[in-house]
């Protein structure tokens, strides 16, 4: 969805009619945000910029909701979306030592993105499969038992394809 | 008569207005209530927690900044329980806070300080957490350390309410923080820089930018003054060490509007001690400015002024006190026996407005309308009336902009009525007249060929028959036509871009016989400049005097230049724009030889004969009781008052602005528009 082509109205719904116009473009910044986050992957400073003058809502305003949710992200993310398990089933069968490869292997830390764009590396509180710790995912499938060279570097082509 | 209610509070009986909160309740009764976010005027949030109280028949403690008073209420502030919970609080908030309080510039006014003094925490039981967060100190107004920030919001919520919006706070839980959109440095933000969250910051988190080894707060001497650098004179808060200014803030009263000052007000003193400041009498001595005694300045001038005699002329700039204006005026006619005096007033208005301009406090009003005004804090247009109208319609005020085109206030107008402000006037007071208010017979023959009145005007007229005291401010230029608005109900001010352009006008310098405009074109074979005026070149004269406090373009071509004691060095009063009488004190010395301008005037007077009598306070508070009579006036523009106030302004702070740390903020605008 584009900024310029918001339709307050529209979007709000059938509560429009008791919200004045401030709760109008209150109420929506949070769709509107994660609908840009869907077409973009990332909430881009222009847009959010654009966005501020469009609902009248100031830009640190926006930045101060965005930031709130951890599902936001202000740069752009890397085509494979790699998190890294550290709950304490994963942790105490090693999963530091995966992350800690990663990024050695990458050249960032967690958190970021690389250069490139090939992939954003996280780290996760428990994924919900601790029987295949350590465990890591990439964008949505997991990846178990990571123990040993061998599936490091399997872990790492998958990343890389 | 306003609503009261009885309460007790740790025993006291008292009385208050109805629905206060309980911590100004307190204050009433004299009981401070512990607190760090609470900010008065403000509605109350609760962040801090430290504002607990007990109330009689509720359970659990509550906040105070957010319960209202009820009748009978009792209320106590200091029992075990809270005192316990407090304690937590502050020990919490030392686990990560830094313990410098032995060179904290902020020592002796932090709150947190004050509040770990009281409860005798001397560090926090908890593991200590330390942020390291980046300091912002690029820029040299305001330093920003975000890890002495306790989050109580203050600085956020000033920030919101004026309008500026440029803190916020950004994450969550432990992590929070208070930052700029995106976290840039605070000048790639939309900031003013005026500092009111310095003002704000109970903590060292925001504090100016220089303050580093410059004193701290008990090692002070605080004088109140008036910033005269725009028509907004606001109340300012001058400290002074070893003679030198150390800072300024705000100096209008908690919970007021007003409590706002902008970074000319707040930063621009550094241009006191600049070097263009002029320290001594000057002559032309073949073709090059020397410098002189004052005896012989004097001598010079006096000389001078009987050669020229009624060829002489005066021209005076508005931001002068009324003491110096009294003076002046005095000087004119008893000593140069002249007419030909008048002021920069007559650029902008016409004299007469300020006779009939009301007196109102923006603090009471429900309703504001702001006429043909282009108020705003980016472009320097009488930043603090700018933020004064936001923080009235942030705590409930409604704001009508009338307005040729879109105006910065626009966007935070109940109604914006664009086009024509005559014909929305005009229109307005028609709907008025069919909702069946009264209006005078004389406006009603103006009144003529109304255009289509149109559903926001209706609304408009609503609003102000709904209204208990609305306010108009408006341009000089449109003050007659809206003078019929006001005939029907409400206060109208006049607001202008020079500090003291009412009290000058008050005073008696007025345009008697030619505008400024006239004067600086005609020639006449003296011409005594007094004060900052917008003139950059020598008009047709043959002597020319001026009396200035730095070297501009127009004392570069003068024929005398007289040193003047700038507006911090100077006691006296002035009338503000409200018709508020406000005092000046001085709070260093003089620059240099200079002098004030009633001091100068004297002198002279005294060289040419005559002793004038030295001005007193009564003569001033009975000109300055003028019965404002506002009546029926023909629906038009008064002619030739337009200007460009952010020009106007700019201009006259020109030497303010290029001698100190301001000329940072203008490179750094003039860098931002050209992207």
């Amino acid at each position: 969805m584009k900024v310029e082509e918001i339709d307050v109205d529209n979007e709000v719904g059938e509560v429009s009619e008791i919200l004045s116009q401030n709760e109008k473009t209150k109420g929506i910044l949070i769709h509107v945000l994660q609908q840009i986050q869907e077409d973009m992957g990332y909430l881009p400073d222009e847009v959010l910029r654009k966005l501020s003058k469009k609902l009248n809502i100031p830009l640190s305003e926006i930045y101060s909701v965005a930031s709130f949710y951890k599902m936001f992200h202000f740069k752009p993310r890397g085509k494979k979306v790699v998190r890294v398990c550290l709950g304490t089933a994963c942790y105490v069968r090693g999963s530091k030592k995966v992350l800690n490869m990663l990024e050695n292997e990458f050249g960032i830390k967690s958190g970021d993105t690389t250069e490139d764009l090939t992939m954003t590396l996280e780290t996760v509180g428990c994924v919900g499969c601790c029987g295949l710790a350590p465990v890591a995912t990439i964008n949505d499938n997991v990846v178990g038992e990571i123990i040993g060279n061998k599936k490091l570097e399997k872990l790492i082509d998958d990343i890389r394809e | 008569m306003e609503e009261v209610v009885k309460i007790n509070i740790d025993g006291k009986e008292v009385e208050v207005p109805a629905g206060i909160n309980l911590i100004d309740a307190a204050e009433i009764a004299g009981i401070h209530i512990p607190n760090l976010c609470y900010m008065k005027g403000m509605k109350g949030v609760g962040a801090c927690r430290l504002c607990l109280v007990e109330v009689e028949g509720l359970k659990a403690p509550v906040i105070a900044c957010n319960t209202k008073v009820r009748d009978n209420m009792i209320v106590k502030t200091k029992t075990e329980r809270v005192q316990e919970v407090r304690k937590f609080v502050i020990d919490l908030l030392l686990s990560m806070h830094p313990l410098d309080c032995m060179t904290c510039t902020k020592s002796g006014i932090c709150n947190l300080q004050k509040y770990a003094y009281e409860f005798e925490l001397k560090e926090s039981s908890f593991t200590r957490k330390k942020f390291g967060y980046p300091v912002d100190a690029a820029n040299p107004f305001i330093k920003r350390d975000p890890d002495y920030c306790i989050l109580c919001g203050r600085c956020v919520r000033v920030c919101k309410e004026q309008g500026t919006n440029v803190l916020d706070f950004m994450g969550r839980g432990i992590e929070s923080k208070v930052v700029t959109a995106n976290d840039r440095p605070l000048q790639e933000s939309e900031c003013t820089f005026c500092g009111s969250c310095v003002d704000a910051c109970p903590v060292n988190a925001l504090l100016e930018a220089d303050r580093w080894r410059k004193g701290r707060e008990w090692e002070y001497e605080k004088y109140n003054s008036v910033c005269m650098l725009c028509g907004c004179a606001c109340e300012i808060k001058v400290s002074v060490r070893e003679g030198d200014i150390q800072k300024i803030n705000s100096g209008a009263k908690d919970g007021s509007v007003e409590k706002y000052l902008c970074a000319y007000g707040r930063f621009g003193f550094d241009s006191l001690r600049a070097e263009s400041r002029l320290s001594t009498p000057l002559k032309r001595v073949n073709g090059e400015l020397k410098e002189t005694t004052w005896e012989d300045a004097i001598n010079i001038v006096s000389t001078k002024l009987k050669e020229a005699g009624k060829n002489t002329c005066i021209i005076s700039s508005a931001s002068i006190t009324n003491e110096d204006a009294i003076t002046l005026k005095r000087f004119a006619t008893e000593v140069l026996k002249t007419q030909n005096i008048g002021s920069t007033i007559s650029l902008y208005s016409d004299p007469k407005v300020f006779k009939n301009s009301g007196k109102a406090d923006i603090n009471s009003s429900d309703l504001i309308i702001v006429i043909g005004l282009n108020l705003s804090q980016w472009d320097r247009v009488l930043p603090a009336i700018d933020a004064a109208v936001r923080k009235r319609v942030n705590r409930g005020a409604k704001l009508i902009v009338i307005n040729e085109a879109e105006t910065g206030l626009s966007t935070v107008a109940s109604i914006n009525l664009r086009g024509n402000e005559i014909e929305s006037i005009k229109a307005i007071i028609t709907a008025l007249k069919q909702s069946g208010a009264e209006i005078d017979k004389q406006t009603e023959e103006y009144l003529s060929d109304v255009r289509e009145i149109t559903e926001e005007i209706t609304k408009s007229a609503g609003m102000i028959l709904n209204a208990k005291s609305p306010l108009i401010l408006v341009s000089p230029e449109l003050f007659n036509a809206a003078s019929n608005l006001a005939l029907i109900k409400g206060d109208i001010i006049a607001v202008y871009p020079e500090s003291n352009a009412r009290g000058v006008a008050l005073m008696g310098i007025e345009t008697e016989s030619k505008s400024y405009a006239e004067m600086t074109d005609s020639k006449y074979s003296l011409l005594y400049i007094a004060g900052n005026v917008p003139l950059q070149n020598r008009p047709d004269t043959d002597f020319l005097i001026v009396q200035n406090s730095y070297m501009n373009d127009i004392a570069k071509n003068a024929d005398i230049v007289l040193p003047v004691a700038e507006y911090l060095e100077t006691s006296g009063t002035i009338i503000d724009y409200a018709g508020r009488i406000k005092h000046l004190n001085r709070a260093i010395d003089s620059h240099g030889k200079s002098k004030s301008h009633r001091e100068i005037f004297r002198e002279i007077a005294k060289k040419m004969g005559t002793t004038l009598k030295m001005p007193v306070e009564s003569e001033i508070k009975k000109a300055a009781d003028v019965k404002a009579k506002i009546s029926a006036m023909p629906f038009e523009k008064t002619k030739n008052l337009h200007f460009e106030p952010d020009k106007f302004i700019e201009t006259l702070n020109l030497t303010v602005i290029n001698n100190s740390r301001l000329i940072w903020l203008k490179e750094a605008f003039e860098v931002k528009a050209e992207k």
